[in-house]
């Protein structure tokens, strides 16, 4: 028997995957990282069965390039003495995975966490499996999925992409369609057209696919599909080339540093008053312009008398339509639940404790930590301090109002000055949890909430300070490391106590964009770019720097200046997707003007009109996420009726 | 030779449970200080500092890092080129003891130290301070644990009262002095083909020291 071998034809690549969710065969390669290539099979000897396959493959793990952890491994301050036996390198090598999905398979796909995770289903309510996309997002390969399956989006849940069945009279229409561009059989110029995509930033490619997808509606509509050549298509993709500012993956590519406008003075304002805070209450107790009062707060603060009161608001404990009635049953309720909460975990006894090691284990790091929380304040100073007590009491609640979670550093530095502030365990509990909402995902077990904030914050200060930023990259830097306190605790170690509540206040408001934080850190950065930058500072040189201005920052300056960033950054010309995604702005690069709805649904995971909370979504949730038989149906007729 | 007008630079990672005071050891070490309620450590820290030893001077740059285990990814790639990894635990701690063996093997993992029997390690008893009655973990302990492990360097210390601190940085150095000396050597005699699996039958000198039974 003839035995050629079967032709591969990559069409996709991309590298930096996670594998998050994967079927028990592959448990052993769940978070770790791979590339994930589209690729052509042809079957060895019959030219026309050609198949297509996903597949993921995990990266080789060697001693020398410890790819797991590749996007830290910067820190190789000393040089490397070369010892004995340095030749005898540990078999590491060949521990590779792979995981292949055939097309057929996939039922439906979310894509989640700001275009980072994609989840594939196979339509009996299983995940066939996910991924965590770290260099970058995925927008990339559901632009190319879009081709390759026939999917529509959820009318339900912006995020899921329902493919259709490929008996249904969509597909069959659609399909015909396909035939009538005549695309695919003619030498692979439909794959070479995605490898060029490939090359390009993704902004490109993605308004490039929207036209293929433009392209294919308008057909379906039932215009002439000769008028538009398959010429003209490729010219109309190419053309973006030129013009659209490049963000390759991870980086603008500078050639001529576009201008930005000019950065405006953003002066700081004066705190919300009493008297301003009273005269927005209505004869119910009710806010009447929440929009106002937040741009108050944004501009200048809370004034000290009324911080009290505003907090709760701010955290969520109070929503901002509540009325005097609804606060006072809600103040009932919640101190209700909270002592139902604490007195389940004060209730296990030392036997319990002992045979429970995942509590105990809880316990002992919250009692250790608030021990070494704020301790130079004088209301956490000496021994035995009530406060104290009361501190690990709320931290421990927490543990049994989100176990999984747990307890986690970082977590006590938040607490403690709303404690401070409160004064009252129930209401710093509430107010508590209403912080831990908005900054949750700081505390993702494999830290991927960090590491995507300061793959962001790497985003946007190539945008406004790109001499900086490509220093940085220079000097192993480029992980942007060196702000991990900062942006885990939210300055909670840089500022003195009066200016972490007048910063958080500030924050809290979500105004005027998501990630405000990270501008404050660009604008610090940026205010700091000739230290950091001189005698050829590298990373450790950096970091030293970094902590040593803890204590030292002009928080009222860095919130101006920040606020300078961002409007330099809306009015930009050049501006990416990529930054508008980080800040929550609409995104433009897809826009399909056939179907503006649509678009509006695809392009915008991030997309909330109330800019007061920010998206805060964990990254588990994806793990909540059932969907039935159904429901697919259901998704299938409603998303059809756009088709 | 090592030239005696230059400093070397040895990079030390000090690894332990939260809580059993690495920061407090760097802190005491470097600059003589002691708070008992300062700050757990977020993130990542370091701090400089010579030594003299034997009329040399080596400039240790000690890192110090966060002990939660969630922080583990953040914390594994600075390990990388540590020539000294200080293992701490507290004495009035059992827990912090008993997971020495995970700190040791998630050093030995992440540091990209090549032979196994040449992982630069010292083991740190801290808290030595505390009354007798709140020790959980006693020198004898300490020193089988040690034994058992292949790590011929330990001592008992208190940053609170500075009693041993100095002497376990000092110990760190000599120990890799030690290591290095042997890797010398076996620079030379490798170019003879020496048998690498007959045992290795040296005596091991204990340099052992509890605060408890101080000589």
């Amino acid at each position: 028997m003839e035995t050629e071998p079967d032709e591969y034809h990559d069409c996709f690549m991309q590298d930096g995957v996670l594998l998050k969710q994967a079927p028990s065969s592959h448990m052993t390669a769940l978070n770790t990282i791979g590339t994930l290539y589209i690729y052509e099979v042809t079957r060895s000897g019959e030219s026309c069965n050609k198949k297509l396959l996903l597949e993921w493959k995990q990266n080789d793990i060697t001693v020398d390039s410890d790819v797991q952890y590749q996007e830290w491994a910067v820190v190789n301050t000393v040089q490397k003495r070369i010892r004995t036996l340095s030749e005898n390198m540990p078999e590491h090598h060949n521990r590779s995975k792979s995981l292949k999905i055939n097309f057929d398979e996939i039922k439906s796909f979310k894509v989640c966490n700001k275009n980072r995770q994609l989840t594939f289903y196979d339509g009996t309510s299983e995940r066939i499996c996910g991924f965590l996309f770290q260099h970058g997002n995925c927008e990339h390969l559901v632009g190319m999925l879009k081709t390759i399956l026939k999917v529509g989006v959820s009318r339900r849940d912006k995020q899921i992409y329902v493919v259709y069945d490929s008996n249904s009279p969509e597909f069959q229409e659609l399909n015909r369609s396909f035939a009538a561009l005549n695309l695919k059989n003619e030498d692979n110029s439909f794959w070479h057209m995605f490898k060029h995509f490939k090359e390009n930033p993704y902004e490109g490619s993605l308004g490039a696919f929207a036209k293929v997808t433009n392209f294919v509606y308008r057909s379906v509509e039932g215009s002439d599909p000769d008028i538009l050549s398959r010429d003209e298509l490729y010219s109309s993709i190419t053309e973006l080339d030129d013009g659209v500012p490049h963000s390759g993956g991870e980086y603008e590519v500078i050639n001529a540093l576009p201008q930005l406008p000019r950065r405006k003075e953003f002066p700081r304002c004066n705190p919300l008053t009493e008297e301003q805070w009273r005269s927005q209450f209505n004869s119910l107790g009710q806010l009447e312009d929440v929009d106002s009062i937040k741009n108050l707060i944004f501009r200048g603060g809370v004034s000290p008398t009324i911080r009290k009161e505003v907090w709760k608001f701010l955290l969520d404990y109070f929503p901002w339509d509540s009325t005097d009635l609804d606060r006072q049953q809600l103040i009932n309720k919640k101190n209700e639940e909270y002592y139902v909460m604490k007195l389940q975990w004060k209730s296990i006894s030392q036997k319990q404790e002992d045979n429970f090691s995942d509590y105990a284990q809880r316990k002992c790091q919250v009692i250790k930590d608030v021990n070494r929380t704020d301790r130079t304040l004088e209301f956490y100073a000496g021994d035995n301090n009530i406060n104290i007590q009361t501190l690990g009491d709320i931290l421990m609640t927490y543990v049994m109002y989100n176990f999984d979670l747990g307890y986690v550093q970082g977590m006590s530095d938040l607490l403690s000055p709303i404690l401070w502030l409160m004064q009252d365990e129930n209401d710093s509990f509430w107010c508590f949890v209403g912080f831990m909402e908005k900054v949750m995902s700081n505390f993702d077990i494999d830290q991927a909430g960090m590491k995507e904030q300061l793959t962001q914050l790497r985003v946007l200060l190539s945008f406004i300070d790109p001499v900086l930023a490509n220093y940085l990259e220079k000097h192993d830097c480029g992980n942007m490391f060196f702000c991990f306190r900062w942006l885990l605790v939210w300055f909670k170690r840089e500022l003195n106590q009066d200016d972490i509540l007048r910063f958080w206040e500030v924050l809290w408001t979500g105004y005027p964009c998501h990630n405000f934080h990270l501008l404050v850190s660009v604008a610090i950065l940026e205010h700091e770019s000739e230290a950091l930058m001189e005698n050829d500072n590298g990373f450790t040189e950096i970091l030293k720097y970094i902590n040593e201005l803890s204590g030292k920052l002009n928080m009222e300056l860095m919130l101006n200046k920040a606020e300078g960033i961002y409007n330099q950054i809306k009015e930009a010309d050049h501006l990416t997707d990529s930054v508008r995604s980080i800040l929550g702005l609409p995104l433009i690069g897809t826009k399909n003007r056939g179907s503006e709805e649509q678009s509006s649904q695809q392009e915008s995971p991030f997309e909330s009109p109330d800019l007061s909370t920010p998206r805060t979504e964990p990254c588990c949730s994806v793990d909540n996420v059932r969907i039935s038989p159904d429901e697919i149906a259901f998704e299938k007729s409603i998303s059809s009726s756009f088709l | 030779m090592r030239s005696t007008t230059k400093n070397t630079l040895l990079k030390v990672v000090i690894l332990g449970d939260g809580g059993v005071g690495k920061s407090c050891l760097m802190n005491r070490f470097v600059s003589n200080q002691f708070d008992e309620h300062s700050f757990h450590t977020i993130g990542v820290e370091f701090l400089n500092k010579d030594i003299e030893i034997d009329g040399e001077t080596y400039t240790l740059q000690i890192w110090d890092t966060a002990g939660q285990e969630r922080f583990k990814t953040l914390r594994t790639p600075f390990y990388r080129g540590s020539d000294i990894c200080i293992l701490t635990y507290a004495v009035d701690d059992k827990t912090s003891f008993k997971n020495l063996d995970m700190w040791r093997k998630e050093f030995a993992n992440y540091a990209d130290v090549k032979e196994n029997n040449q992982v630069p390690f010292i083991v740190v008893g801290n808290k030595s301070d505390v009354p007798t009655e709140e020790r959980e973990v006693s020198p004898l302990e300490m020193e089988t644990w040690c034994n058992d492990n292949g790590i011929t360097s330990c001592i008992e210390t208190s940053a609170k009262s500075a009693s041993n601190v100095q002497e376990a940085f000092k110990m760190a150095v000599q120990h890799w002095l030690k290591l290095e000396s042997r890797a010398d050597k076996s620079e030379t005699v490798i170019n003879d083909t020496v048998d690498l699996s007959k045992k290795q039958t040296e005596n091991r000198t204990s340099c052992c020291i509890g605060s408890s039974d101080d000589k």
